[in-house]
C-alpha cells in the first residue's frame, strides 16, 4: 500500500500581501500536488500568483518552474507538482486594490 | 526444568524476546505494548493538534493561540552542511517546526483510549534543534552564549519541548501529566530545567464560557510562566554544539492512571522521582471523552527562529 500524507501549511489565513508557506519536508514522496482553497476574497482586480518553490536544506528557496496558479475569488485550485527534492512550499504575490484572500493551503503527497 | 522450578520463566522469556529484537531492546517496555511506532512507514497517528471549532466547521470559530500548531513532517534531517543525517532507526524521524515566531508552538499528538487503568509508560528517542542561520544575519552571539569554538549561539535559540497527556475517565474527570525541559529562559538564557504547570491547560470550552482569552503564540499548556515550577536538578543535554548535528536522546515517562498520580521521568542517565509533581484536574467535568488516552510531544520558540523536536521511535505501554 502506497503512503499518503495530507498536511494543511496554512488554515483560512487571510493574505493581503506576498507571502510564503512555511518549508515542509516530503523527502520520502514521489508524486504531489496543492490545492488552495480560497475561502473569501475582496479587492477590486484582485490576483493572487502562486507559484511552488523547492529548496535543497529548507533555508534557500527557488521556482520549481515558470507556472503560476492564479486565484481571483473564491473556489479551489490546483496542480501537481513533481521532480522536486526535500523540501516544498508556495510562494504568494498578492496584487489588485486594497487585496485580500482567505486561503486554505493543503499539500498532499504520496510515495 | 519445569515452570514449577523457573518461576520466572515467562520473564526470563519475555525478557530474551525483547532484547533480541532490534526495534524493541533499546525499549524497556511494560506488559502490553500499546503502540510502537518508528516513522519510517507513516505518521503512525501522531497528528497536528487544533483547537475545537463551532457546528458550521468555521474555523474562524477555533482559539487564536491554538489554530496554528504546524503539521509533523517526515523528516530525514537533512541539513544545509553535510546532506542527509538520517535518524536512529532507519531514515525518517518525526519532525515537529515551529513558526519562526517568538512564543510559537508547534505538535504532534496521538489519540487512544484507555482500556484499564495503571500504569501507563511513554519512551522516546528524541532530539531538539533550532534552525540554523546562513544568511549572515545571525552574529555570533544570542542571549546568554557566545561562540567560543565549542558552545553555539543556536543553543540559546532553542526555547523548550515537552511531552504531556490529555486524560479523562471516570464520568468526565478529566486532568494532564506534563513533563517540560526548559532549555532556555523566556529571554533567552540557557535554563536546562525539568518543569511542570500547577494548572491545568486552558480548554476551548473555558474560552467560550469568557473565562480565558489567550493570543497567537500564547503558551497553551499554561500560558502564564508563574504557573510553572522545576522539578529535579538541571540536565544539560546533547545539543552538540552546532544546529546540524544529531545526537538522540532517550526518555522514558511513567504515569499512574489508576491513582491519577506522575511516576517517574528518565532522560538519557537520570531518573528523576515525578511522584510529588501534582497533577491538577479540572475542576468541571467533560463529556464526550471517556476513556480518553492522549499523549502529546510539542516544541516552543522563545526566539524568532524556529525550533524544531525530533522523534525517531516512540513506544507506549501499559501495565493492564
Amino acid at each position: 500500500m502506497r503512503q499518503v500524507q495530507t498536511a494543511v501549511l496554512e488554515r483560512d489565513t487571510t493574505f493581503v500581501s506576498d507571502f510564503a508557506t512555511e518549508p515542509y519536508e516530503v523527502a520520502w514522496a514521489g508524486e504531489a500536488r496543492f490545492f488552495v482553497h480560497t475561502l473569501a476574497a475582496s479587492g477590486d482586480d484582485l490576483a493572487v500568483r502562486l507559484v511552488t518553490q523547492i529548496s535543497p536544506d529548507g533555508l534557500t528557496w527557488c521556482d520549481l518552474d515558470g507556472h503560476e496558479h492564479v486565484v481571483t475569488g473564491p473556489g479551489l485550485v490546483t496542480w501537481p507538482v513533481g521532480q522536486f527534492g526535500q523540501w516544498l512550499r508556495l510562494r504568494g504575490t498578492v496584487a489588485g486594490n486594497s487585496p485580500s484572500a482567505k486561503l486554505r493551503i493543503y499539500l498532499t503527497v504520496k510515495s | 526444568m519445569t515452570t514449577m522450578e523457573r518461576p520466572d520463566l515467562a520473564a526470563e522469556i519475555r525478557s530474551a524476546i525483547l532484547s533480541a529484537d532490534p526495534r524493541l531492546s533499546k525499549f524497556s517496555p511494560l506488559r502490553r505494548i500499546l503502540t510502537y511506532d518508528d516513522f519510517n512507514s507513516g505518521t503512525h497517528g501522531w497528528t497536528e493538534l487544533l483547537g475545537n471549532y463551532n457546528g458550521n466547521g468555521d474555523l474562524s470559530t477555533v482559539d487564536d493561540h491554538m489554530r496554528d500548531f504546524r503539521p509533523p513532517q517526515l523528516s530525514n534531517c537533512s541539513f544545509f552542511d553535510i546532506g542527509s543525517h538520517g535518524a536512529m532507526t532507519g531514515s525518517y524521524a518525526l519532525k515537529l517546526a515551529t513558526r519562526a515566531y517568538q512564543g510559537h508552538t508547534a505538535t504532534a499528538i496521538r489519540r487512544l483510549t484507555m482500556s484499564g487503568r495503571g500504569l501507563l509508560q511513554i519512551e522516546a528517542y528524541f532530539t531538539f534543534k533550532a534552525e540554523a542561520t546562513i544568511d549572515g544575519s545571525a552574529g555570533d552571539q544570542f542571549g546568554d552564549v557566545t561562540w567560543d569554538g565549542n558552545l553555539h549561539p543556536s543553543e540559546a535559540q532553542f526555547g523548550c519541548f515537552t511531552v504531556a497527556t490529555d486524560l479523562c475517565g471516570d464520568g468526565g474527570l478529566r486532568y494532564h501529566t506534563v513533563a517540560r525541559y526548559l532549555n532556555t529562559t523566556l529571554d533567552n538564557k540557557l535554563s536546562r530545567q525539568w518543569v511542570y504547570p500547577i494548572v491545568p491547560e486552558p480548554t476551548p470550552r473555558e474560552h467560550l464560557e469568557g473565562k480565558v482569552k489567550l493570543a497567537y503564540g500564547a503558551d497553551f499548556t499554561a500560558p502564564d510562566p508563574k504557573d510553572w515550577h522545576q522539578f529535579g536538578e538541571p540536565q544539560e543535554l546533547c545539543y552538540n554544539e552546532v544546529p546540524t548535528k544529531v545526537n538522540w536522546h532517550y526518555l522514558r515517562w511513567v504515569i499512574d492512571t489508576a491513582a491519577r498520580r506522575n511516576v517517574e521521568l528518565q532522560v538519557n542517565d537520570r531518573i528523576m522521582d515525578m511522584s510529588a509533581v501534582p497533577v491538577p484536574p479540572y475542576k468541571e467535568r467533560y463529556d464526550s471523552l471517556e476513556n480518553l488516552l492522549n499523549f502529546y510531544f510539542s516544541v516552543r520558540t522563545h526566539s524568532t527562529v524556529r525550533n524544531f523536536l525530533f522523534l525517531d521511535s516512540v513506544l507506549i505501554s501499559t501495565e493492564w
